[in-house]
């Protein structure tokens, strides 16, 4: 005959036992507490000591611990806007040569320094350099070309984003850059070809769209610069320049009531002063 | 008369000045090149003296991505 199961039973503390138990874990959790500053304001490990009393060894530490620390300088002054002190720093690095890939990052760091003081010329031979120095520097290919875009010389973008797609065929930046010095140069053939690999590559960029766009607008494709603007807009509803752009469409076609909703559109999106107005100015005249 | 020549020369300035506000607008609507194409890409960060070693490098990324978003591309 089996025996009926014993009912179970809380388990009893004594309230002691308790007290000990919080008390404990309080003091635990003080302990952890107290301890969490402290371990923030603790040094890292010391530098070890050099191995070598040798003067050429001890200059090369020497050189390598001044570049280690001219980088977190400069690196900061960039971060903080604090261009002509990352441009000392940095003229300091490329002095001092350091091996790869330092010495081209330096070249970069430097070159974006002078770009931002307003010396392009000396931006674009840096980056040149650093690209010399490691040919596949992609950041180094993609400033080059925005630096280039920006300054005017086309030729000299194309040659920088032709070089830059040679080894980073995939990058939208690049296909980007290239499509741009390309549409600007006039040569409509590879803008075309650039934006619709973009499109391709990120069906939801409006921007790209609006580019194939200008594209058609100047190969005289009204009908096909139109469908790529409905694209950008549908993608971004408040994209002032497409609403422009569709607007001066429409107009041509002689959809004059369309037009007048696409400049109001645009009056009505646009952060830019100076197409505001225009906008304005154009659907108060339609 | 002096009044009336003032208006006169009033009204012809104005209507000049509408005249070739009107020419130039409808010049920029015929100009096929005046709808400019996108902003240039916005140049990409400082890169820190071990950045390119490792895969902590935000340029790096940014100029090899595959997407708009991730390599930063304008959006006007």
């Amino acid at each position: 005959m089996q025996r009926p199961p014993a009912p179970q039973t809380p388990p009893v503390y004594r309230t002691t036992d308790v007290y000990a138990r919080v008390v404990a874990a309080s003091f635990l959790a003080l302990i952890v507490t107290a301890m969490a500053p402290a371990s923030a304001q603790t040094y890292t490990g010391p530098t070890p000591a050099p191995r070598s009393t040798d003067a050429a060894t001890l200059a090369a530490q020497g050189r390598a611990r001044e570049v280690r620390e001219r980088f977190v300088r400069g690196v900061a002054a960039e971060e903080h806007g604090d261009w002509s002190t990352a441009a000392s720093e940095f003229t300091r690095v490329v002095a001092l040569d350091p091996p790869e890939p330092k010495g081209s990052s330096a070249r970069y760091d430097l070159a974006l320094a002078q770009t931002h003081l307003g010396r392009d010329d000396a931006a674009v031979a840096l980056l040149e350099e650093a690209l010399h120095r490691d040919p596949r520097f992609a950041a180094a290919a993609a400033n080059l070309v925005a630096v280039q875009l920006r300054r005017g010389d086309l030729a000299g973008a194309r040659r920088a984003a032709d070089q830059y797609l040679a080894f980073a065929p995939d990058s939208v930046l690049a296909r980007y850059g290239r499509g741009l010095a390309a549409l600007r140069a006039g040569d409509l053939v590879t803008a075309r070809g650039d934006f619709r690999v973009l499109i391709d590559a990120d069906p939801s960029y409006a921007t790209a769209h609006y580019d194939l766009a200008v594209v058609e607008l100047r190969a005289g494709r009204d009908d096909a610069a139109r469908t790529e603007l409905e694209h950008a807009l549908a993608l971004a509803p408040n994209y002032a320049r497409a609403s422009f752009a569709l607007g001066t469409v429409l107009v041509r076609a002689g959809r004059r009531a369309d037009a007048r909703v696409a400049f109001d559109r645009c009056a009505h999106d646009a952060e830019d002063p100076a197409l505001r107005a225009l906008a304005i100015d154009l659907r108060d005249r339609l | 008369m002096k009044h009336f020549l003032r208006w006169v020369m009033a009204g012809v300035l104005a209507l000049g000045a509408c005249a070739s506000a009107a020419l130039g607008a409808e010049m920029l609507l015929d100009d096929r090149g005046a709808v400019a194409a996108s902003s240039p890409p916005a140049l990409l960060g400082p890169i820190t003296e071990s950045g390119r070693a490792g895969w902590d490098c935000a340029p790096e990324h940014a100029a090899t991505a595959r997407t708009a978003n991730a390599a930063g591309l304008p959006h006007d």
